[in-house]
């Protein structure tokens, strides 16, 4: 199996590391930034292509790990040729381009692998698995929070701090939990949401909360956003149910901590918490995905569905909060049917 | 000596209030009355504090002021009884189960002469002043947003008028969003102007017919907007009954803040689970102390009537929108 990465920011280190380990050939990387590219491609010993198009006839699976923006044209492509693509979250910057390429590539008979990595955080997941097996009863209320810094600090010219091309934290973070929610408590019919770029312009970074009704009548908070101060990360699940009460506070599994005083005045003064795992949730999400692309296995743990759906729920979260009203999302897919 | 009598046993903050007005040097505790005369031989032998058969005969003990722990609903009859005798007033949350009852009271209250507390403790939580002296230092710059639970365990396995639709007015919204509507107004000093509110049936579903579940976000005049989760979400063996935090968001970085963290962790062979006993300090006593300060001072506390009237519009505007689906405008 040969495959290719496209792009080689963050994203795209990490996903060519989970490559590495299994038995594939990292076919090719390409990227806009050649230098970072080369870099990367000399870990891998890896051939670098000077366009995404050139790449494409040397692989048979595609990485899409650059900028959402890049995500609809290079897997349109990718698709008509046949190529099976796993594309990093969000699928798209839009529910209509999110829809297009789940179609494209259903009818070219291409896998589509999306990246919603949370699904394979082992606390997600084993949360998702008490859920399924009933312990906790009908899902009620459920809590998602994921707060961090503004990413790209001191490059003004990312892609993350231009809304055309990152969709904003409302899609690029906040999709995260738009999806697990989805995954753990069921379709998802409403959304209503406020942020601080609605509300107040000309602040630094956004946060938002949204509320989300579901099919079943359950109903969901979600937390996102990139106010915190660096180097703070911080995530919690809470899912409360007919039964019995999931809760995963922030910041208290953390199994590590380390206290070291400091030998330079540069040291960071404070040691983020360590929670190590014998197997990365990166590196777990792509071997999963190595077992469907090789036929090992056939039961996806997200589909492409799911993929569209997480990019509807985060629009509907964007257009509420834009105008004050809940959104439906039927009303997005109807949106989609008419373009 | 300021002479207090409580006003029923419905509310079972009641039995922790006796603790705390026996605990104020300024106080006589005179006794209570209750509609329950069972409840009442109960709790008068169990705290050895005279019961009285009559709301009548309690106020013919000439009272400074009356505590009222009765059911929601029936907060306005009680108010009109110590304004007749001219009785200072601290009233149980929510003040009411609707706007009017709430206004009638407030009005009551200012035309007797009598002052009006709404009973919200959680303005004397050291930490959550704590907070509020930061922002009123500009600590935080703008508060942009908050994100807020006061979550608890369905309070009808200790009284079951907790889960009647009309002597509590409702469910899990009519029971936990004052709290957190009114530390918000006390942080932003500013008006709501719009309430949005999701609400279901799911937790406890098939013991009682009121709402179990509860989202709601207010969106204030300034811009800032806050959510606050009411769920009944925590399970009746759940280490303790429930708690309530926020998250404020502001200009300047953030804050995270919990009324109820200064806990430990106590497992007995007797009961075989574990509890979180708490450490901190009593937010009911000092509350307690302001009522009786502020009858003795003869000022307005430092929270009144009129803010458990603001946070009543406020739980009127959620079901609304709740039946609505909608947000709700409200007007200042």
């Amino acid at each position: 199996m040969r495959v290719g990465i496209v792009g080689s920011g963050f994203m795209g280190n990490v996903h060519a590391q989970a490559w590495s380990k299994l038995p594939v050939t990292i076919a090719g990387i390409t990227s806009l930034d050649r230098r970072s590219a080369e870099k990367l491609a000399a870990e891998y010993n890896a051939p670098v292509y000077d366009s995404f198009h050139k790449l494409l006839d040397h692989v048979d699976v595609v990485d899409i790990c650059t900028p959402t923006y890049l995500h609809h044209e290079m897997a349109l492509a990718a698709a008509r040729q046949k190529k099976h693509i796993v594309c990093e979250k969000p699928l798209a910057l839009n529910a209509a381009d999110a829809r297009e390429i789940v179609d494209v590539a259903s009818q070219m008979g291409v896998k589509l692998l999306v990246g919603h990595v949370v699904r394979f955080f082992p606390e997600y997941a084993q949360a998702k698995s008490i859920v399924s097996e009933g312990q906790i009863g009908h899902v009620a209320v459920v809590r998602l929070t994921r707060c961090s810094f503004k990413p790209a600090r001191g490059k003004p010219d990312s892609w993350f701090h231009d809304v055309s091309k990152s969709g904003g934290m409302m899609l690029d973070l906040m999709i995260h939990d738009f999806d697990y929610a989805r995954w753990v408590a069921g379709e998802v019919v409403s959304v209503y949401a406020r942020n601080i770029g609605n509300q107040f312009s000309g602040a630094p970074a956004d946060y938002a909360l949204a509320i989300l009704t579901h099919a079943n009548g359950a109903i969901t908070h979600v937390e996102g956003g990139w106010v915190y101060p660096a180097p703070m990360f911080r995530t919690s699940l809470e899912v409360a149910g007919s039964h019995g009460l999931i809760e995963h506070p922030a910041a208290s599994s953390a199994p590590l901590a380390f206290y070291l005083h400091r030998t330079s005045d540069d040291a960071p003064a404070i040691a983020v918490p360590t929670s190590p795992l014998a197997e990365d949730p990166y590196a777990v999400q792509i071997r999963h995905f190595y077992d469907l692309l090789s036929g090992r296995d056939d039961q996806e743990r997200i589909t492409a569905e799911d993929g569209f759906e997480a990019v509807c729920i985060a629009q509907a979260a964007i257009e509420s909060a834009r105008s004050g009203r809940p959104v439906m999302i039927e009303s997005i897919k109807q949106e989609v049917v008419r373009r | 000596m300021i002479r207090v009598g409580i006003m029923s046993f419905a509310h079972l903050h009641a039995e922790a209030y006796v603790h705390n007005l026996r605990a104020n040097p300024h106080v006589e505790l005179v006794g209570f009355a209750d509609d329950d005369a069972v409840r009442g031989q109960q709790f008068s032998s169990q705290y050895s504090l005279p019961f009285f058969d009559t709301y009548e005969e309690l106020f013919e003990q000439n009272l400074d002021g009356v505590v009222i722990c009765s059911e929601n609903s029936r907060h306005l009859e009680m108010v009109q009884m110590a304004t007749r005798h001219g009785t200072h007033v601290l009233c149980e949350k929510p003040l009411a189960t609707t706007v009017n009852d709430a206004e009638s009271m407030v009005q009551a209250c200012r035309s007797a002469g009598v002052i009006l507390m709404t009973a919200f403790p959680m303005r004397f939580s050291p930490p959550l002043m704590e907070v509020k002296r930061f922002l009123d230092a500009d600590g935080l710059g703008r508060v942009y947003a908050c994100n807020s639970t006061n979550q608890g365990e369905c309070p009808k396995h200790h009284r079951s008028w907790f889960v009647d639709p009309v002597l509590a007015g409702g469910g899990a919204v009519s029971d936990h969003v004052v709290h957190l509507a009114d530390v918000l107004a006390w942080y932003l000093d500013d008006a709501v102007t719009e309430v949005y509110a999701v609400a279901n049936k799911i937790l406890y579903s098939g013991e009682t017919e009121v709402e179990t579940g509860g989202l709601v976000m207010l969106t204030y005049a300034k811009g800032t907007f806050a959510t606050i989760d009411c769920s009944w979400s925590k399970p009746p063996y759940y280490p303790t009954w429930g708690g309530l935090a926020l998250d404020l968001i502001g200009e300047k970085g953030v804050i995270t803040a919990n009324a109820f963290k200064q806990v430990m962790t106590v497992y007995r062979h007797t009961l075989q689970r574990p509890v979180y006993a708490y450490w901190g300090s009593d937010a009911n006593q000092a509350m307690i102390d302001e009522f009786v300060a502020s009858i003795q001072a003869k000022r307005q506390p430092t929270v009144t009537g009129e803010d458990g009237l603001r946070a009543v519009r406020i739980v009127e505007a959620a079901y609304r929108s709740i039946a609505t689906g909608q947000p709700i405008q409200v007007l200042a």
